[in-house]
């Protein structure tokens, strides 16, 4: 399990989906949330991605997934 | 000049000839400073969208960490380019754009060609393994608290699951897809839309509900299948009518009627009955969604012409690129819609938030005939979930200009000639809801006395109008650009 935070819900084990590159060298790299779904790319301004800057009305409680509605049900 | 640019824009298949044709008329920029993905595309693509009438699209080539690739933005964000697509040349007012749609409308036949697969320009590139959509797609945040990166201005092809063969039920729309990993996404629709309808069909029947998503496509598609027609019409044969001009159709890998012409077409199969977490967007009416869990789509194949651009909107707090892309079809349809029973109706502004506050012109005929065109107008297809607040003009006031509507307001207006119609459907995405889904709706009737009304109407000033006041106007505003020169 990766050591990356997610600065949204801060649960660890954040993927790594894809490096963007140039001559080889990597210029930044998109992460993914496993638990809230949340992705960002490593080189973003730190107002969005640094959970102690990021505004708190856009986190989510991992603990409490189920208060968000399903969408279309039958 | 005017039959030439009429004829320019019939023979635009692409998005790339329409991005030749908006660079000719000095309304398409490239921009090939070196920018970050964040937050550098959204502040210039906001910059860009400050200027509805005259803003370029601007086609980035040089974005840090994607060599190579391309991203257009604002190819609908003007009037100016809006009037180009529609044949009218730049300077042409709002309201002439809005008689020229409405003048379309029911009047033209659809011509569709079949191109084959293998002679389909999208389908030059083809991966159908080691799929990974950030390799095709320079994507970035739109709005710095959305959930992901979104693909905002993606047409969806589908069949209905329970009906593949029906060309007429095919439903092409514009839904926010957020990527979720490199090969799937979520998408985001409401049960009363038509792709809200088939994939609940589908997961009640257990039926598959395959997609093929078109990303950079002919200008004319964006425009006339954003906002929803009856559901037994093709929006490929509208659009095709709306522009009068023919439209290239081949299959995708998996069976779906696409553009023969589009940038990048993303294949993708529904995962029956899982949701996950989506949002928030920043959305039209200038506030973020919530976060919900969405259906999940996994993708399948990826097709794509020769070096892509890939196409994508600024949408937050207006104004911006979303308003000129739907506003006038948005306003065209209503007002057809109303002249069917009343032909007394003139024009209809819905150009803000989607129609969220609309203006509508009406010769009265008689005291407080205004008010019974209002509530005709909150069930069309559109006011259903959408025309809030309804401001009612007399014909002598063009809603296109705010300066004439503030007149009639402050002139015409009684505080008794409004009307709350409390707890009425609501978009659930609009911030005022009592709760989403369910809001209130105001009908502001300012229109003049009629008899029997006993209040008797002003006697009012006649300053000059028409085509020549409009001509002059067009003169000065030329020789004053001329002057800056
Ligand atoms: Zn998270």
């Amino acid at each position: 399990m990766s050591k990356t935070v997610c600065p949204r819900c801060a649960t660890g084990g954040a993927l790594d989906d894809y490096q963007g590159k140039e001559g080889g060298k990597v210029v930044w790299t998109i992460h993914r949330c496993p638990t809230c779904c949340f992705s960002w790319r490593d080189s973003e301004p730190a107002s969005a991605i640094d959970i102690g800057i990021r505004s708190a009305d856009f986190a989510v409680d991992a603990a409490n997934l189920d208060r968000y509605v399903k969408i279309l049900q039958q | 000049m005017m039959q030439d640019l009429a004829k320019q824009s019939r023979s635009i298949t692409s998005l790339r000839d329409f991005l030749e044709l908006l660079g000719d008329a000095g309304q398409a920029i490239t921009w090939s400073e070196r920018v970050m993905p964040e937050p550098d595309v959204r502040n210039i693509a906001v910059a860009a969208s400050r200027d509805a009438n005259g803003a370029p699209a601007i086609v980035f080539d040089n974005i840090a960490g994607y060599p190579g690739k391309r991203t257009a933005v604002g190819v609908h964000g003007s009037w100016d380019n809006i009037a180009l697509l529609l044949g009218r040349p730049k300077g042409t007012t709002i309201r002439e754009l809005f008689f020229e749609i409405a003048g379309r409308w029911g009047d033209a036949a659809a011509q569709i060609s079949t191109v084959p697969e293998a002679r389909a320009p999208v389908h030059e590139c083809r991966i159908e393994s080691g799929i990974n959509l950030y390799d095709v797609l320079p994507v970035y945040r739109i709005n710095e608290y959305d959930g992901g990166f979104y693909l905002g201005k993606a047409s969806v092809a589908s069949r209905d699951p329970e009906d593949l063969d029906n060309f007429g039920k095919q439903n092409v729309g514009i839904y926010r897809l957020q990527l979720q990993g490199p090969d799937s996404f979520t998408l985001m629709t409401i049960p009363s839309h038509d792709m809200g309808r088939q994939i609940m069909a589908a997961e009640r029947t257990g039926l598959p509900l395959k997609i093929a998503v078109m990303l950079g496509n002919h200008p004319g598609l964006a425009v006339f299948a954003a906002t929803p027609i009856g559901y037994e019409e093709s929006e490929y044969s509208y659009a095709s009518a709306m522009m009068g001009a023919p439209i290239r159709l081949t299959k995708s890998g998996n069976g779906i009627d696409i553009l023969a012409d589009s940038e990048i077409v993303i294949e993708a199969e529904m995962q029956l009955g899982e949701r996950v977490l989506e949002g928030p967007f920043g959305e039209f009416p200038g506030s973020y969604s919530g976060v919900r869990k969405a259906p999940i789509f996994k993708v399948t194949a990826i097709s794509h012409r020769k070096n892509p651009i890939f196409e994508n909107i600024y949408i937050g707090r207006g104004w911006t690129e979303h308003d000129t892309l739907i506003g006038l079809h948005t306003s065209a349809p209503i007002y057809a819609q109303l002249r069917q029973n009343f032909p007394e109706v003139t024009a209809v502004n819905a150009l803000y938030q989607h129609g969220l506050t609309g203006i509508i012109s009406v010769k009265n005929r008689m005291a407080g005939f205004a008010k019974t065109v209002a509530l005709r107008a909150l069930s069309t297809p559109h006011g259903v979930m959408y025309l809030k607040n309804l401001i009612m003009v007399d014909a002598d006031v063009d809603p296109f200009d705010l300066n004439q509507v503030m007149w009639a307001l402050s002139t015409r207006t009684r505080a008794d000639d409004i009307i709350v119609l409390p707890n009425m459907p609501a978009v659930p995405i609009d911030p005022s809801a009592v709760v989403p889904g369910k809001g209130h709706r105001l009908i502001i009737d300012a229109t003049s006395y009629l008899p029997p009304d006993p209040v008797g109407e002003a006697h009012l000033v006649t300053p000059p109008t028409g085509r020549d006041i409009d001509e002059l106007s067009k003169k000065i505003r030329a020789m004053q650009l001329g002057a800056l020169q």
